[in-house]
């Protein structure tokens, strides 16, 4: 019940940030903005998608985690922190030479992880584990 | 590492479903073990065995 609960209230408050983030500065919107946003809202539609498998799982009967989507989660963790690791060095890399503000690099490395996380889940989910 | 899930299930006639449900695994499990994409935990093996009434040997067989 309680995690039911927090299925809908987290992706509701990621969702209602957006919105209002999204609308608030709506006259000056910048393409960067719009990524952002379309980046943002690819996290939340993943999250979904991956809570609704969990909660459909646990409404038939069965475990809404197993050992085989625990070990995904932490093979995607593991292999997300490495790569995570690059992606910080290249933003460093990056920063003296693009003029961005230090919060809207630390914004892209943010956004960053996530996205190399849900890629990494994606992957090992369609190649599997094998001889792990 | 192969196995034979697919045979012993067929044979007991069970589907994806109620094997998932017999060792208390999810149904994407079940498939990954029958494609060769996932090696089980020695208990979750050692659980499929059981519900076949069979030895871990005899479901999965292992290369040298």
């Amino acid at each position: 019940m309680k995690n039911r609960k927090a299925l809908i209230i987290l992706p509701a408050l990621v969702l209602i940030a957006c919105l209002v983030w999204f609308f608030s500065g709506v006259e000056n919107m910048k393409f960067s903005n719009i990524l952002n946003f379309g980046i943002i809202l690819l996290i939340l539609i993943f999250a979904v998608l991956v809570g609704f498998r969990r909660f459909k799982s646990f409404r038939d009967g069965g475990p809404a985690e197993d050992e085989l989507s625990k070990k995904i989660l932490a093979k995607a963790a593991s292999m997300s922190y490495y790569i995570s690791l690059y992606l910080w060095l290249a933003i460093m890399y990056f920063s003296d030479r693009i003029a961005l503000e230090n919060h809207t690099l630390i914004g892209f490395g943010i956004i960053g992880m996530a996205v190399v996380f849900g890629v990494c889940w994606l992957v090992i989910n369609f190649a599997g584990l094998k001889n792990e | 590492m192969n196995n034979r899930i697919k045979e012993f299930r067929a044979r007991y006639n069970l589907t994806q479903d109620d094997l998932a449900g017999k060792v208390n695994v999810r149904r994407e499990t079940i498939v990954f073990l029958e494609k060769n994409k996932y090696n089980p935990s020695l208990r979750l093996a050692h659980d499929i065995a059981r519900v076949f009434g069979t030895t871990i040997e005899e479901i999965f067989i292992f290369d040298s």
